[in-house]
């Protein structure tokens, strides 16, 4: 039987399991990787971030060159090539996989290809297509992830019915789409395949779509949508899917009212899964909270000491910044540093049109919680540059402390609001103050004046909005 | 070679350099004073080793040295000493390079003080720390002590749990990196006023905390301090300043520094008034037969060396009535609370020197005699004369005795030696009207003081003492005082 020792073993090779191998390897850590798929880089690379954006870049052109007609620029309707489109978009995903190959290469981290399962503590057997391997290692970080969930009522074996992992395959343009869900998954394909032509009716069970972040901010990507997409329909809900013919029978409750409809395809994003449940956890000492995520401490160690966990899998904000972030906590621990981890912030970006970004405390997580703020918003009607690219529904609000002004929240909606939320990271993770952003010049004519703008709102002495003097 | 600290007995290990009486380059004989080093027993000469020139010095005025330690390096001529005192010569030499320990203590300043590892001040006026004003001090010890959440600096805000950034779970403002760098130090921001926009913690106020801290922990082990020196002894105020008088307005005036010795007696004395409630006790004892007998046995000490005085005779008295009383060999032990009874008769004997007070302690007074007493008192006088006592032979005493009887003068009021509990004083013998049974006669009397502690001592106990001391004086005959 084939055993091999290592210092750090880390399971999932996405981008919490690929940050933390390489941030171990750096530090002078033997390191194996263990990817169940050919490929490294995990949802994020190959079935999530990456390829939803290039769709989304790809198919805004359709748009763009549709609303270009009323500037006096006018194009012939676009004829679409998805084979042509899929390679393009599996050409990127390549390259960066590649990429990522090449880096786990030079930094001597061994790429393990198989299904990782803990026979104890401190041994992991990996089945190969070669067989099993036996790693007995020092510290093992959990990175397998999460997966879609598909509810047992919506699992008919039809690949019609999809979630995000089929949707990115673009196998063709459906007539008439189904999304369920509303929330950033769900809006992101629904934009890209509205763009491509689909009818698309996105249907969610709350009351509003995209819950998480504040109503303002989301309110233009609705009325956006709204123009785009068939219908939206909240407060709705999904009793049955019925294969029928080529296309699925949908039996849903909107607004009191049972409605059965057919629809070439299905996209189900109601929401992740993660991927811990058959990876013989049961032979440790790892816990499991209520809904199946891994349950760690402040430096991402489970309750097996040997064994930490980070990304998706332990629950949270699944992005895959968080899972970058808690790679370096959980290497640190491993490497010695017992300090507590600082907190941070993880900002949030929808990749919608327009999008919407935000970090801190939104203004609605304060009212819930009863936390005073004051509130800033800049409008980017107000905007020379949105109006130079014909985009004013877009807002940029400040979320402050009311005593020492110091910024709590920001948030942006518009095209590259996702660019710009970077700035406001940075300015609440040091502490600056609405006064310090206003003070700091910010290139003319760009979005990123808005910030600054934002803030000099707060003083009422905003250049281009004439607003009552605040203090 | 290589001169290092001597044993400075009854177990002391360090003492304080008051004076440094060589200079590199001075050739010195030897048994020649180099140093004078105090320690809590004594001002201790350190004699050269050899004679030689004296190299490197490595120690300075008010410097604290250790047993061992190298004080400087004496050239005798012998090239460069032997392998064994260098051996270990690196541990010492790296204790004397250590760079003088400043004594400044006590009150922070206000201003920018000194900060640990050299770090530059902020710039900000006012930086440094104190407590809230209406802070009381209370008097009880325990908590007389500041806490250290108390510390504020001025002009910076203070971070509240209430703000609006606190309930949404924010840490107090500052970068990533100085969040960091208050963790590794296990520094809570919150209690780190912010000078910034907004409360803003900049690496300067961090700094300024650091340092503030480290002030309050020095004020606190003054505190600590003071507290060990006595239950419920409160701090000591701070005493003003002393100011110099202009005498000279007055008329012609000549100035002269106060030498290490006087200094020494200068604090001391003040310390042992201070510290212990003195009671004095008067009386005088007929010593006209026991001066006639001292008269008679004189030659024949003179003929074996030694000079009979009434010092022996004394001392012998004094052990006699320690023998019944011994509380006054006793010493009190302030941090257990303990009276301690000394079962030896070690006789401290004050001597005067043109320098100043010294006080040899004579061994085992109860068992010489003396014949052998009076010649350890000339020895001693003489070595205290020529500033050669050592601090062993300064040290352990029960009891002292101060006679000024060589001198003149009667009744005085010493001041007891500390630790010790008791001090006899004598004055000069005259001769004085006595009722001697019915009839007023001449006779011989000295006067007899005793200074106690009267923490220690009550007044009837010292009256007995002083009753069974006088009349322990008329046990001297020929038969049991010859020499």
């Amino acid at each position: 039987m084939n055993s091999i020792e290592t210092e750090v073993v880390v399971v999932g090779g996405g981008p919490g399991g690929y940050a933390a191998a390489f941030y171990a390897a750096d530090h002078g850590k033997k390191v194996l990787l263990i990817e169940r798929e050919p490929r490294l880089g995990g949802v994020c690379l190959n079935r999530g971030c990456i390829p939803s954006k290039a769709l989304l870049y790809a198919t805004h052109m359709i748009t763009e060159a549709r609303e270009s007609a009323k500037r006096g620029i006018s194009f012939q309707d676009p004829t679409v090539n998805l084979d042509q489109l899929r390679e393009w978009k599996n050409g990127i995903i390549q390259k960066l996989s590649q990429g990522i190959a090449g880096l786990a290469k030079r930094r001597g981290v061994e790429v393990i290809q198989g299904r990782g399962y803990f026979d104890d503590g401190q041994t992991l057997r990996v089945e190969t297509e070669e067989g099993q391997q036996f790693v007995k290692f020092e510290q093992a970080v959990i990175a397998v992830g999460s997966q879609s969930a598909l509810p047992k009522a919506f699992d008919l074996g039809n690949k019609r019915i999809m979630t995000s992992r089929g949707a990115l395959e673009i196998e063709d343009i459906p007539e008439k789409l189904l999304i369920v869900g509303g929330g950033y998954i769900g809006m992101e394909m629904g934009t890209v395949y509205a763009a491509l032509g689909s009818k698309v009716v996105m249907v969610e069970a709350m009351e509003g779509i995209l819950m998480g972040a504040d109503k303002d901010l989301v309110k233009p990507v609705v009325t956006q949508a709204q123009e785009t997409f068939e219908e939206i329909r909240t407060q709705a809900k999904v009793q049955k899917m019925a294969t029928q013919g080529k296309q699925i029978l949908v039996q849903m409750e909107h607004d009191g009212e049972a409605r059965e409809e057919l629809y070439d395809r299905v996209l189900v994003a109601v929401g992740r899964k993660p991927n811990c449940a058959d990876m013989g956890l049961e032979n440790t000492q790892v816990q499991l909270d209520d809904r199946g995520f891994i349950q760690v401490d402040d430096n991402m160690r489970t309750n097996e000491s040997k064994i930490y966990a980070i990304g998706d899998v332990i629950g949270g904000v699944m992005l895959a910044h968080k899972a970058s972030k808690e790679a370096r906590i959980a290497v640190n621990h491993i490497l010695g540093d017992n300090l507590k981890p600082e907190s941070f912030i993880i900002p949030a970006v929808v990749f919608t049109d327009p999008e919407i970004a935000w970090c801190g405390l939104t203004e609605s997580e304060a009212k819930q919680k009863d936390i005073p703020v004051k509130v800033a918003k800049f409008p980017w009607a107000a905007s020379g540059r949105a109006l130079s690219f014909d985009r004013t529904e877009g807002m940029t609000k400040l979320i402050l402390d009311p005593d020492s002004e110091r910024i709590l929240g920001v948030g942006i909606t518009g095209p590259n609001a996702g660019e710009m939320i970077a700035e406001g990271v940075v300015a609440i993770e040091m502490g600056a103050t609405a006064e310090d952003l206003a003070n700091c010049v910010h290139p003319h004519p760009t979005l990123s004046e808005t910030l600054m703008e934002a803030a000099e709102v707060f003083y009422g002495k905003a250049t281009h909005v004439a607003s009552p003097k605040r203090k | 070679m290589e001169v290092k600290l001597p044993n400075l007995g009854e177990g002391a290990e360090s003492g304080t350099v008051v004076s440094l009486l060589v200079s590199s380059g001075d050739t010195v004989e030897k048994d020649q004073t180099l140093i004078e080093i105090e320690n809590e027993k004594a001002v201790a000469p350190i004699p050269a080793p050899a004679a030689g020139k004296i190299g490197e010095i490595r120690i300075s005025e008010g410097d604290s040295v250790s047993v061992g330690q190298v004080i400087l390096i004496l050239d005798d001529g012998a090239g460069g000493g032997d392998s064994s005192e260098s051996s270990d010569s690196g541990e010492s030499s790296s204790q004397g390079s250590k760079p003088a320990a400043p004594a400044s203590s006590g009150s922070a300043p206000s201003g920018g003080g000194p900060r640990p590892g050299g770090m530059p001040m902020a710039p900000a006026p006012g930086f440094g720390f104190g407590f809230p004003q209406g802070m009381s001090a209370p008097a009880a010890a325990p908590s007389n002590l500041p806490s250290l959440h108390d510390i504020w600096i001025p002009g910076a805000v203070v971070h509240s749990a209430d703000s609006s950034a606190a309930k949404a779970g924010f840490s107090p403002p500052a970068s990533p990196s100085i969040r960091r760098t208050a963790a590794e130090l296990g520094i809570d921001l919150m209690k780190v006023p912010g000078s910034g926009s907004g409360g803003r913690i900049t690496t300067e106020d961090l700094k300024a905390y650091v340092g503030a801290l480290h002030q309050a922990v020095e004020v606190l082990m003054g505190h600590l301090q003071a507290m060990s020196a006595g239950p419920g002894a409160a701090p000591a105020p701070e005493k003003p300043k002393p100011k110099s008088i202009d005498f000279s307005q007055w008329g012609e005036v000549k100035k002269e520094p106060l030498s290490s010795l006087r200094k020494t007696i200068s604090r001391r004395m003040t310390e042992h008034w201070n510290d212990i409630p003195h009671v004095t006790q008067f009386d005088s004892v007929d010593v006209t037969d026991l001066n006639a007998l001292r008269k008679k046995l004189a030659p024949s000490y003179k003929e074996k060396g030694a000079r009979l005085t009434m010092t022996p005779f004394v001392m012998k008295a004094l052990v006699q009535a320690l023998d019944k009383h011994s509380v006054f060999a006793s010493s009190l032990d302030e941090a257990t609370q303990e009276l301690v009874y000394k079962q030896y008769r070690h006789v401290g004997i004050a001597v005067d020197t043109e320098a100043g007070l010294v006080v040899p302690v004579i061994r085992d007074v109860d068992k010489k005699s003396l014949l052998e007493l009076s010649a350890e008192l000339s020895e001693m006088a003489e070595k205290a004369k020529d500033r050669k006592l050592s601090g062993d032979d300064m040290s352990g005493g029960v009891i002292t005795i101060s006679n000024q009887g060589a001198i003149g003068g009667a009744h005085f009021t010493p001041i007891v030696n500390k630790p010790e509990v008791a001090i006899v004083g004598l004055g000069r013998g005259a001769m004085q009207p006595a009722v001697v049974g019915e009839k007023i006669l001449p006779r011989l009397m000295m006067p007899v003081t005793l200074s106690y502690d009267h923490r220690v001592i009550d007044g009837g106990t010292a009256a007995r003492f002083m009753v069974d001391f006088v009349e322990a004086f008329k046990e001297f005959n020929e038969e049991n005082s010859a020499a």
